[in-house]
């Protein structure tokens, strides 16, 4: 008898800890209707072959994101201008690094290897967040990625608490945390620099201009909830436009309250909607940078290809594959 | 620190700044790392050490800074490059990871050393501050120590780089242990309880018998006279990029 038939019918099997989940392995009907209704998978859980795709694709794409988000803000380490944002600053990007090296393994533990990731993100195959496909030009951007870009993020990994795949949904917990660190770094490093001199604040001022569209694109257009089977099975639990209603909310009223002014003449809030209205959001311009053509997109692959190309007899040489060579 | 003669203060910070330098240098070439080292577990690694070594350099120059009566952050921003006191080893870049292993494994038994001796240092606060310091450096040590024997016994290609690596850069090593300013009267007050010399003598006990088998013989290269002045166009590079931002606007604050 093969072990899996065993287990079937053995009550006295030792369960995971979070128990058996309410639906039968292999029954695709009780699976997605338990997922729709706030059910929580596991990894070693029975799921459909289009949910755990569905999952993978979606974490892959944020552990890349944390991998290339490293990149823009790797150059001003070295020029950070004090000790203390220099410490600051290297600690925020060992965090990404470190949550791309926790959602990968969420991502492998559903079946793909790391290598492999690796791998399809450098040859272009698989996707990062549109704001890492931008260049940095000043100080200014440090203060913004860290204040305005990991906010934007925190407000749709806030909602990713609440994922249907309960690995994920831990992971965003720790994750949500350090980012909260970072936030507040960035708004520091933004806040000093609009209370010094006017060079300073155009600096960042001129940052926000250029951040502004990217930040509007970053949470995708708007999506019809009953086609969005990212929502649907709960992998995520807000949309796209519900999220930069969120991020507008808390975050227009605390730029313009520290003298900054927002590239976009048609930003209100209808009072009677209580929506943000804004300028449509460049959707050419996202579908362009995520698929590879943002002004850094290429060259940023072509930096991690060339030092992932560098570095690989370090990997050889641990794991023994050269050593038969 | 008032109570210290004017000679023994200026020695103490002629020793504070070239250990200060040296931390602060290092931790900036780690952080090269960043982002693209050989694993990911490899890159959260570096980061975490050039934390450390840039939180060592951060002490180190507050302590100085409230000996000379001046600003931590001027004083490891504000010098033009010929003014850094950090050893000659600290000059290069990271290069290849073979590189960065030697060079990190020859400065971290060489910091070692010296850390041991300033923690019985008759001056109070450096004394208090080596026996902190030391406590993170020893992870800094177990974690390059495994990697040395990783490559040492791993892969032809990885012992060859190693080895010229560590050829390379073994009379540079030797820089750490230049002779300081001074440094008769920190001996004499036990601010510096054994001489660089001394100092150097007990490091070469240790790390030949360990770098040999994978260099081969390492000569007996004294320290250089100018160990701790000489530059190169790698540090003035790393010198243009770490006070870009810092220079950029007179009166700035940051």
């Amino acid at each position: 008898m093969r072990y899996a038939e065993t287990r079937m019918n053995d009550t006295d099997v030792i369960q995971p800890l979070n128990g058996r989940p309410p639906y039968e392995p292999g029954d695709a009907d009780a699976f997605y209707a338990h997922v729709g209704t706030g059910g929580k998978v596991e990894a070693d859980d029975w799921m459909t072959d289009d949910y755990r795709a569905a999952v993978l694709k979606f974490v892959e794409m944020h552990a890349n994101s944390e991998l290339m988000g490293v990149l823009p803000e790797r150059d001003w380490i070295m020029r950070a201008p004090t000790l203390r944002r220099k410490l600051a600053l290297t600690s925020k990007i060992q965090d990404e690094v470190g949550h791309a090296q926790l959602l990968y393994r969420v991502a492998e533990d559903l079946g793909k290897p790391r290598a492999t990731m690796l791998a399809d993100l450098l040859a272009g195959k698989t996707k990062f967040h549109n704001v890492f496909h931008y260049p940095t030009r000043s100080w200014a951007d440090v203060g913004i990625i860290a204040w305005l870009v990991d906010a934007a993020a925190i407000v749709s990994q806030q909602a990713l608490r609440d994922s249907s795949y309960a690995p994920y949904a831990r992971t965003m917990r720790k994750i949500c945390w350090e980012e909260s660190v970072h936030v507040m770094h960035g708004r520091d490093v933004v806040l000093t620099m609009m209370s010094g001199t006017d060079a300073q604040r155009a600096m960042v001022q001129e940052a926000l201009d250029r951040w502004w569209g990217p930040l509007m694109q970053m949470h995708g257009p708007p999506t019809d909830p009953a086609k969005d089977k990212d929502l649907h099975w709960g992998i995520k639990a807000k949309g796209n436009e519900q999220l930069r209603q969120e991020f507008l909310s808390i975050y227009v009223p605390r730029i313009r309250e520290i003298g900054l002014r927002i590239p976009d003449p048609a930003l209100r809030l209808d009072e009677t909607t209580a929506r943000w209205v804004y300028t449509e959001p460049d959707w050419d311009e996202l579908r362009s940078v995520v698929t590879g053509h943002g002004p850094a997109s290429q060259s940023r692959l072509e930096f991690r290809r060339v030092n992932y190309a560098a570095t690989q007899w370090v990997r050889d040489a641990i794991m023994g594959n050269a050593a038969a060579a | 620190m008032s109570d210290l003669q004017p000679a023994l203060a200026q020695a103490l910070a002629e020793l504070l700044l070239a250990t200060a330098d040296d931390e602060f240098v290092i931790g900036f070439w780690d952080s090269e790392w960043t982002g693209i080292a050989p694993m990911i577990e490899e890159d959260v690694a570096t980061s975490s050490i050039a934390q450390d070594e840039i939180g060592h350099a951060r002490a180190l120059y507050e302590m100085l800074a409230t000996l000379t009566d001046a600003d931590a952050d001027a004083i490891a921003f504000g010098r033009e490059s010929d003014a850094y006191r950090h050893a000659s080893l600290l000059n290069h870049p990271c290069r290849d990871w073979a590189f960065s292993v030697a060079r990190r494994y020859l400065y971290e038994t060489a910091d070692a050393v010296r850390l041991a001796a300033l923690a019985g240092s008759a001056h109070e606060p450096l004394a208090q501050l080596a026996a902190k310091m030391r406590r993170e450096e020893t992870y800094h040590l177990l974690h390059v120590d495994a990697w040395l024997r990783r490559l040492a016994e791993g892969a032809p290609d990885g012992r060859q780089r190693l080895a010229a690596a560590l050829s390379e850069l073994w009379p540079d090593a030797q820089d750490v242990f230049a002779p300081l300013a001074g440094e008769a009267a920190l001996v004499a007050e036990r601010v510096l309880p054994e001489s660089m010399p001394a100092l150097r003598a007990a490091w070469l006990s240790r790390v030949r018998p360990i770098l040999e088998p994978i260099a081969g013989a390492l000569p007996d290269v004294a320290p250089s006279p100018n160990g701790r002045t000489r530059r190169t166009e790698d540090f003035a590079w790393l010198h243009g990029e770490f006070t870009l931002v810092a220079r950029s606007q007179a009166g700035a604050t940051w």
